[in-house]
């Protein structure tokens, strides 16, 4: 019996620091799925250009000292302008009826986002700095680390703040309403082009966020985690359905708490095996994620 | 010459690489699994030769089989999404498959010396060749052989009936299908010849490296597979090959001096080429403007 609740205490810690963890990955997933919603093509280097966002941030330490919440507010917004290049970059130019050559160039964003990194750090992790990491809410049995909880609130906080922009001002009406219509929105006189990229700014803000909340519950930056983050953020977006915003949230927290269990139960080694398994499970048994509608599906 | 022989190597693996991407581009699906597949050939073969000490041919063939096998079961699941949705699934295998192999560990003492991959450390010793005397112009012929074997093989089989029904479920699923095609079972076909060929790449890619990690099998890899053909146009097999050629012996090789810069200039490559030419570099026009060429050269001469 014994045995039996000290495994349980340890399984539902484990949960409940996935479920905050998992708020970076629901933001990511946010970001792909409102540029999919937009545009219908899928943006490989956007979490690339999240972990750039945060080198920037890192970057402005050297010449200038200031306190990481500075730190994280000039990764989000280097992550915005970031979002931005890559609009003009791969979807500008691109037909708007070949999600397949967006495809290609964001992948090619990618790779060259993950490079200029691996250059200018000489690809060796760098340290990045955290909030309340020292401080830890005890509950017995639990206890809750601070960063975790002040990450999991900043995620909060910014799903809140898109959500207004979203239903409460112009651009996000204009951005909704190319995302239903793409062609009638035009004939309304709103340029296409503009809310487009005006979204690739928003998303790429929020993926500043994510990334610089990632960086600093783990503590270091590394070129290694673009990969990994991509990877997630998509299973996350196709889990929860492609252009849905609460699936990516919901699809999020449930993919960091797993991870957690998973890490737990058959180590680091093992945990994004199983993580990726759970796609092909949705693939088999929901393809259209938790609340995406059929129609979404290609 | 040996650098040269080892360039024509290069070259052959990574266009049955190329090759296994094409024919799924045939049915109009873009998938990045092919990474997985030629690490499931890579990792079969190389097991194979080293811990059970195959020979060669039916190493490679089991290798080829497995990759194949492998692709028939990921086919069903991942062919029920389309677009986008199938190049995140595919993605989601060849991460899973990377993952898997970076847990392996499975050593082995033969001939005195322990070898078998070694999960985090990668697979040494894949010493078929060398051990047995093999020169390396008798590699890069055996190398060839299979290249010539599945071009020769595709390009018949564009010509056959085969080649029509994989190009007809491309060009409109819908038409296909109410001519009575069944699509799940084109693409699934499609999927494990793919697989197949991917593993025939693979298996002979570790025994020409001798060493393999999970590493060499990333998203990059999978990148390549769909970069030539999308390059090369699907016209047909030899558009992949002239991309092979264009990207690893010129655009790789040439670009050495460049030395790590050289990583830097593909992705801006990329993103410059679909820029221009977002449907390929050799799409239809460009094939029409060519044969037009040659037709007034002909004339001419």
């Amino acid at each position: 019996m014994e045995d039996f609740w000290y495994e349980f205490v340890e399984i539902t810690q484990s949960i409940s620091d996935g479920l905050l963890f998992g708020s970076t990955y629901a933001l990511i997933g946010i970001g792909f799925t409102l540029i999919f919603g937009t545009m219908h093509k899928l943006n490989f280097a956007y979490a690339a250009a999240a972990i750039a966002g945060a080198y920037v941030g890192l970057g402005m330490l050297s010449f200038v000292d200031a306190p990481a919440i500075i730190v994280f507010l000039v990764s989000a917004l280097a992550s915005g302008a970031i979002g931005y290049v890559v609009y003009i970059a791969c979807f500008r130019f691109i037909p708007v009826d070949n999600p397949l050559a967006a495809l290609m160039t964001t992948i090619g964003g990618l790779f060259f986002i993950d490079e200029v990194i691996i250059h200018a750090t000489n690809a060796s992790p760098l340290s990045y700095p955290a909030i309340f990491d020292d401080v830890f809410i005890e509950i017995p049995p639990y206890s809750v680390r601070g960063d975790l909880l002040f990450v999991f609130l900043i995620g909060l906080l910014s799903m809140l703040v898109l959500l207004f922009v979203l239903y409460r001002t112009r651009l996000g009406l204009a951005t909704r309403a190319v995302s239903q219509q793409n062609v009638a929105a035009q004939l309304c006189g709103i340029d296409v082009h503009k809310t487009n990229a005006r979204t690739f700014v928003v998303a790429g803000v929020l993926g500043g966020v994510a990334g610089a909340m990632t960086a600093a519950s783990v503590g270091v930056l590394s070129p290694l985690i673009t990969l990994p983050l991509t990877v997630k953020g998509l299973i996350v977006t196709v889990i929860g359905g492609l252009g849905s915003i609460p699936g990516a949230i919901v699809a999020g927290l449930m993919v960091g708490a797993l991870e957690n269990v998973f890490l737990y139960v058959r180590g680091v080694n093992e945990r994004d095996m199983y993580v990726l398994l759970l796609l092909f499970v949705f693939l088999v048994f929901r393809p259209n994620g938790i609340f995406g509608r059929s129609i979404d599906r290609d | 010459m040996d650098y040269y022989l080892g360039l024509a190597q290069t070259i052959g693996i990574h266009t049955l690489l190329g090759l296994s991407a094409y024919v799924l581009m045939l049915t109009g699906q873009l998938s990045l699994a092919q990474a997985g597949f030629f690490a499931i050939g890579a990792y079969t073969a190389g097991i194979l030769t080293v811990l059970f000490q195959w020979t060669i041919l039916p190493a490679l063939v089991a290798g080829a089989l497995v990759a194949g096998f492998f692709a028939f079961l990921v086919g069903f699941p991942a062919l029920r999404v389309r677009g986008l949705m199938l190049v995140v699934a595919t993605i989601a295998f060849s991460e899973f498959v990377r993952m898997f192999f970076f847990n392996l560990n499975w050593r082995q003492t033969i001939d005195n010396i322990e070898v078998g991959p070694d999960s985090t450390q990668g697979f040494r010793e894949i010493r078929f060749f060398s051990a047995n005397g093999w020169e390396p112009w008798e590699v890069t012929l055996f190398v060839w052989f299979f290249v010539i074997a599945v071009m020769a093989g595709l390009w018949w089989m564009d010509r056959s009936r085969a080649g029509a029904v994989l190009r007809a479920v491309g060009e409109d699923e819908l038409a296909a299908q109410s001519v009575g095609l069944n699509l799940t079972a084109v693409k699934v076909a499609a999927m494990t010849v793919g697989g197949v060929i991917a593993g025939i790449g693979g298996a002979l890619y570790a025994h020409t490296a001798t060493y393999i990690d999970h590493l060499t099998f990333t998203v990059l890899l999978a990148t390549f597979a769909i970069a030539y053909p999308i390059l090369g146009g699907l016209a047909s097999v030899f558009g992949t090959l002239a991309a092979v050629v264009f990207i690893q012996g010129i655009l790789i090789e040439g670009l050495r001096f460049l030395g790590d810069w050289r990583n830097l200039l593909f992705g801006l490559l990329i993103i410059l080429v679909m820029n221009l030419k977002p449907s390929g570099i050799f799409d239809a026009r460009t094939a029409l403007l060519v044969k037009r060429m040659f037709a007034f050269n002909t004339k001419e001469h």
